[in-house]
């Protein structure tokens, strides 16, 4: 998987490069629009990670040029300006999602596997999950750990199955409540935290091996070895 | 709200500037119509007299010069009755006899010697006698047996006697009468012309003020973008437009300012503060645990720096009513299920209950991310500051074209030192540990969607929080139809 990564700033760049790296992908950089565009003109991108505040152009111009000379690749926005009027504006010029710094890294890389995901041949739809010896019926909505049925609520199912299908990667507290719950907020309570013990209650009770596990300052992971 | 319902013809102050205009103008022409009658009436006495004058005259010339035999009755009589058919504005009589006009001659002891008229001419004699008559001037006489007056002029003649030439009122009067008809109705089309006139061009006229009003009323909620309609010509009006345009030319101009520098300043702090957490969270990768405390510590310091830093610019922003909202409809009672089977547990947890009373679907037009935050603030507030055991009660009522959202808790209160300004600046209770931004930016988040906040103690000692939002027009309208029928 090959990225090119579009941000002028030096600090973010680096960290973003060694993440990415790190995360099993090869990263080429563009500080500017200009080079950003003679390189997606001679190299086939996976993705492309643009800024919106570059040096030389507004992100949204390079990205608007890019879908001209027929880059498809998918684009991520990252913006600093975390207006509504800035989200839609770059999803409507040929964005494919939208990231505000400062950001996690864990919800940038579960985006991009979201874009690669877009992009590839659709699957049949999965009717159940597993994750070592947790089992998840997606149609009768059942849950069971080796073979005992948990007693879930609809909510605590559809957030076990949102953590089974990102097994082995970190999920932060507003991508849970983004995709869970379908709210865009950062409450300054522990809400997420309890839903997470209350779950973990039941899928790893009763001393059996932890399966859900707490990345203080990053998220939680459902570990899938 | 209230300039888009109801009848707005009714309403218009157009009503009353024609009702006053009209009644001016009333007044002055019932003082010309006056004084025109006045003079019309005493010209149309004048001339009658001045032709009753003048037959007299002829008539005692003829009683002195024709010889007084039997020749000479039919003589007078029928210079009376052509005198007569002479007569300014005079109606052809139905009756055969001639009954407007009369003619007398006396002797010199006023016995009656000739008579040409209607009647014997007896019950006329006596009136004339019952009155002195300057031969200048004729007189009003009236006479037993007519309903309307004679005018009577009167001659000497040289044998001692008297003539007199008696004309009925009655076509005088008859041509005042019409004359005062045409008059009134004149009158009466000239001040509805008036009036119709008045009403038309000052409805016109505020038609113009009610557009501005109503374009004005819708500017501002979000949309700085529009501008109140202009009209042609230089007056007023146009003036007030062009003004309010050049004032909304500066608003726009400020709150594009506001937007530039929170955006700038929002800038420069978020891409240190992602490079800052970035580098973290990579560090924090291939440390053991025990070393990851400071890490982990340092990225949940940064969180908060982020959050508050994103709060206050959304404060600031609503506090300038800049708030850039991105509008759908929502189902509050919807939204609002959702967000308690969130804060549930929590509050469940912590030993606090907390109840939804709803009647079922509640829509408004809205900022589904704004208001989802908006409620998440004021159940964090709760979460944060009630005492275990209490209870928290949400209400949804719907009254006439608002939404009402009622929090209600039995906790403690309101801290008196920092209710009366608990929406107007970021402020802390005493043992609270957030920054204290959370109730303002509820209050700037119920401004921009038109609504308002009030918050108060229950009498029992609990907060009170009541939240009115306008409901979705389509909604709105049905609930007026509703209230109509």
């Amino acid at each position: 998987m090959r990225l090119l990564v579009v941000e002028d700033e030096h600090d973010i760049q680096s960290f973003l490069q060694q993440a990415l790296f790190e995360a099993g992908y090869a990263v080429d950089l563009a500080r500017d629009g200009k080079t950003a565009e003679g390189l997606a003109k001679g190299n086939a991108y996976d993705i492309l990670i643009v800024d919106l505040g570059l040096p030389d152009q507004d992100g949204i111009n390079l990205i608007t040029r890019l879908r001209q000379i027929g880059v498809h690749a998918p684009v991520l926005i990252l913006s600093a300006r975390r207006s509504v009027d800035d989200r839609v504006r770059g999803l409507e010029q040929g964005g494919d999602d939208y990231l505000t710094k400062p950001f996690a890294l864990a919800e940038l890389l579960a985006r991009l596997r979201n874009l690669l995901k877009r992009n590839a041949p659709q699957g049949s739809e999965l009717t159940r999950l597993r994750v070592q010896d947790l089992e998840l019926d997606l149609l009768r909505r059942e849950a069971t750990r080796s073979g005992q049925p948990l007693q879930l609520t609809p909510q605590e199912f559809v957030l076990l199955e949102y953590l089974c299908r990102n097994a082995g990667r970190v999920v932060t507290r507003s991508m849970i409540l983004d995709k869970v719950w379908g709210m865009r907020i950062q409450p300054d309570t522990n809400v997420v935290d309890v839903h997470i013990y209350r779950l973990r209650g039941k899928v790893d009770g009763n001393g059996q091996w932890p399966l859900i596990r707490t990345l203080r300052g990053v998220g939680y992971v459902l570990q899938d070895r | 709200m209230s300039s888009r319902t109801g009848k707005p013809a009714l309403r218009s102050a157009a009503w009353r500037i024609s009702l006053w205009a009209t009644l001016a103008f009333t007044c002055g022409t019932i003082v010309v119509f006056i004084f025109l009658d006045r003079f019309v009436a005493s010209d149309i006495q004048r001339r009658s007299d001045a032709w009753l004058s003048g037959e007299v005259g002829v008539l005692g010339d003829v009683a002195e010069r024709t010889p007084n035999d039997a020749l000479y009755n039919r003589v007078v009589g029928e210079v009376a009755e052509l005198a007569s058919r002479e007569v300014p504005n005079r109606t052809v009589s139905r009756e055969a006899s001639n009954d407007s006009v009369f003619f007398i001659q006396t002797g010199s002891d006023g016995a009656l010697k000739l008579w040409v008229g209607d009647g014997d001419g007896q019950a006329h004699l006596q009136a004339i006698q019952a009155h002195t008559f300057d031969v200048s001037r004729p007189l009003s006489i009236r006479v037993r047996g007519y309903a309307i007056p004679f005018r009577v002029a009167t001659d000497t003649v040289n044998d001692g006697g008297r003539v007199y030439l008696g004309l009925s009122e009655r076509d005088q009067r008859r041509v005042v009468f019409n004359l005062r008809m045409r008059f009134f109705a004149l009158w009466l089309s000239l001040v509805l012309l008036g009036f119709a006139i008045v009403f038309f061009t000052s409805r016109r006229t505020l038609s113009h003020v009610r557009n501005i009003a109503e374009a004005a009323s819708h500017i501002g909620e979000s949309d700085l973008k529009m501008r109140v309609p202009t009209t042609r010509g230089n007056d007023e009006i146009a003036q007030l437009a062009l003004t309010l345009n050049r004032m909304l030319d500066r608003i726009e101009n400020s709150v594009h300012q506001l937007h530039t520098i929170t955006d700038s300043l929002a800038h420069d702090l978020r891409s240190p503060l992602t490079a800052i957490r970035g580098k973290l969270e990579t560090s924090l990768a291939v440390r053991e645990a025990d070393q990851a405390e400071p890490i982990v510590s340092a990225i949940e310091e940064l969180d908060r720096l982020t959050d508050f830093l994103n709060k206050s610019l959304d404060v600031a922003e609503a506090k300038a009513d800049a708030l850039r909202l991105h509008r759908s409809t929502i189902d509050l009672n919807e939204l609002l299920h959702a967000m308690i089977d969130l804060y549930e547990p929590s509050m469940n947890d912590r030993g606090i209950d907390i109840r939804l009373h709803s009647d079922g679907p509640i829509h408004i037009v809205g900022d589904e991310g704004l208001i989802h935050r908006m409620v998440a603030n004021l159940f964090d507030n709760e979460l944060k500051h009630l005492p275990p055991g209490c209870t928290v009660s949400v209400s949804l009522e719907q009254a006439d074209d608002v939404v009402r959202l009622i929090l209600r808790d039995n906790g403690t209160g309101f801290d008196p030192d920092v209710r009366a300004q608990l929406f107007t600046k970021p402020v802390k209770g005493r043992h609270s540990s957030g920054h204290g931004l959370g109730l303002a930016f509820v209050d700037a988040v119920v401004r921009a969607h038109a609504g308002a906040i009030t918050a108060e103690n229950n009498e029992d000692g609990g907060a009170k929080v009541v939240l009115s939002i306008p409901l979705a027009p389509r909604q709105s309208a049905r609930a007026q139809t509703a209230h109509a029928g």
